[in-house]
């Protein structure tokens, strides 16, 4: 009879299964996918998070000067769905473990990442181009990492001269 | 016998906002004395039109989208969406994403049973039992957060794979939970199963015959409590069910207590294939590389949500948005029964039976 008065006894002795937040600490696990983080210093500008963001809280604007990109992600409107951090080519982007995110209605859209990124420069013609961070160059650069540094212009004009160099010498070595 | 209101009955309107009732949903009810004695249903008031708006998002956003149809099934959405995907684009995951797909669907499964049962002991008005069920469900949402990052949307599917590995300390993270929800589990089998309240009030009623399940076509518990032994996992195999061993519950009753009873039947049966798959889980990359490219076309896929089949249909003109994006879910399928299992009730059953379905009207109208 009443099966549940045993469970019901139990849980009374075992007392509240909430914490006691905010009096004590609140535990967070590690996996934890909370507020979005950003390193201005290894974004390549390459525009994936803005893609897979479904609510749209990512946008790359370039600045006036045309010297980088200003980066903006809004904490109001991430879902914390972690997309953009799953495709992040190199690690720039990533989700914390911070779950605190109160604020004040004034500060609602100033509660944002406003980062900016500078472009790199070509270091043979000085064009502007989008930065080349060590951590793409170990992921695709890897081969011919001075290459890789290069703008389009000057990187099309360097495999050019070393196709040409590399046919030259089959033409001596078999004439 | 929805005809206009004659010198014995009257119209009883429930819903949508109403106290017994979890979700928005309108029912106009036949009532003479206190005996239903026919039902119209009005549906439409949580449309959202994300239908449309998988229309306008490319194919990654829209694992995000179709996370957020519903809460409890969330992890049943987008990776059925997934699978359509995939199938278009010829794109086959790695062995080891299937394992971790079938695990995520499987977390998920325990917590939206858990969840219903509970319910239902909150509808019956044993709310100290309804307050146990929510207790022992939080074990799998901890083990959610743990693993995954989030309590209701895991984010675990991707086109291509699974996002998140389960590492070493992950699995022992996850196994200790598991171990802590069996005893329980089969301690509120037991009430469930038992107690002279629930009994009461539960069985015998929202009846469900056989031949009215298989003309009705119900999906899920709803089918499988009324002898209807159908499950997508076992019928059409995808991830990797294949190669798990799991038993399709099934009952013959078909009434409230023995749907809440195959519930937590089917949660202790998810516990084992957890387990499973953590045991069998073979190791090697959990996505594939690079973005997939969608080809002009059309595709279908189908899975076994908590509430029973999910239908997915996909059809791409060759860019990077789909051209159309189609689900169909198992509440679609299931509340027209309710004109069956409602006739002839009494008043104050109405929303144990509604609940009995595992409605979620958020899937349904989207």
């Amino acid at each position: 009879m009443l099966p549940f008065l045993k469970i019901m006894f139990r849980n009374l002795l075992r007392g509240p299964s909430t914490e006691p937040f905010p009096l004590g600490p609140a535990r967070t696990h590690k996996n934890f996918r909370g507020c979005a983080k950003f390193e201005p210093e290894k974004c390549i500008l390459c525009g994936i998070c803005r893609h897979v963001c479904a609510p749209g809280a990512i946008q790359l604007r370039p600045s006036e000067d045309g010297s980088g990109m200003e980066y903006v992600l809004w904490h109001n409107s991430c879902v914390f769905c972690g997309m953009c951090a799953h495709y992040c080519p190199t690690g720039a982007l990533t989700m914390t473990d911070n779950w605190h995110l109160v604020h004040l209605g004034a500060e609602k859209f100033s509660n944002c990442i406003d980062e900016f990124v500078p472009y790199d420069e070509c270091p043979e013609c000085g064009a502007k181009i989008q930065p080349r961070p060590q951590a793409i160059i170990d992921k695709i650069g890897y081969r011919h990492p001075n290459r890789f540094l290069l703008c389009p212009k000057c990187k099309r004009e360097s495999i050019a001269r070393h196709a040409a160099k590399v046919h030259n010498k089959t033409e001596q070595a078999h004439p | 016998m929805t005809t206009a209101n004659t010198t014995n009955t009257y119209t009883l309107p429930v819903g949508p906002l109403h106290v017994a009732l979890e979700e928005p949903m309108y029912f106009d009810i036949q009532v003479e004395g206190e005996t239903v004695r026919g039902v119209q249903l009005t549906a439409g008031h949580v449309h959202r039109g994300m239908e449309a708006l998988a229309m306008q998002r490319n194919y990654l956003q829209n694992v995000t989208l179709t996370e957020r149809v519903c809460s409890l099934c969330s992890n049943s959405h987008p990776a059925t969406y997934c699978m359509a995907v995939e199938a278009l684009s010829g794109l086959t995951i790695p062995e080891r994403a299937k394992y971790l797909r079938v695990i995520a669907d499987e977390v998920k499964r325990i917590a939206s049973h858990l969840f219903n049962v509970g319910i239902m002991a909150h509808l019956t008005g044993f709310d100290s039992l309804f307050m146990h069920a929510m207790e022992v469900r939080e074990i799998m949402q901890d083990a959610k957060e743990g693993v995954y990052g989030n309590r209701m949307n895991l984010g675990q599917c991707v086109i291509g794979g699974c996002r998140r590995d389960i590492d070493e300390e992950t699995a022992a993270f996850l196994r200790g939970q598991l171990e802590q929800l069996k005893p329980q589990l089969d301690e509120l089998y037991g009430v469930f199963e038992r107690d002279p309240l629930i009994r009461k009030r539960t069985r015998g009623i929202g009846l469900l015959p056989l031949a009215e399940a298989k003309r009705l076509a119900v999906v899920g518990p709803v089918a499988r409590a009324s002898g209807v032994a159908y499950d997508v996992r076992r019928k059409a195999p995808y991830a990797a069910y294949p190669e798990l061993d799991f038993e399709v519950q099934s009952d013959t009753k078909g009434d409230v207590h023995s749907r809440a009873l195959l519930r937590l039947r089917e949660a202790v049966e998810s516990v084992k294939l957890i387990e499973q798959c953590l045991r069998k889980m073979p190791s090697g990359p959990v996505c594939t590389e690079g973005m997939p490219a969608v080809p002009r076309g059309e595709s279908v896929a189908r899975s076994e949500a908590p509430r029973g089949e999910v239908f997915y249909y996909l059809r791409s003109d060759g860019t990077d948005t789909p051209q159309r994006l189609k689900w169909r879910v198992p509440t679609y399928m299931n509340w027209e029964a309710l004109q069956v299992m409602l006739a002839n009730c009494q008043v104050a059953d109405i929303a144990l039976i509604v609940n009995s379905i595992d409605p979620c009207i958020s899937c349904t109208e989207r």
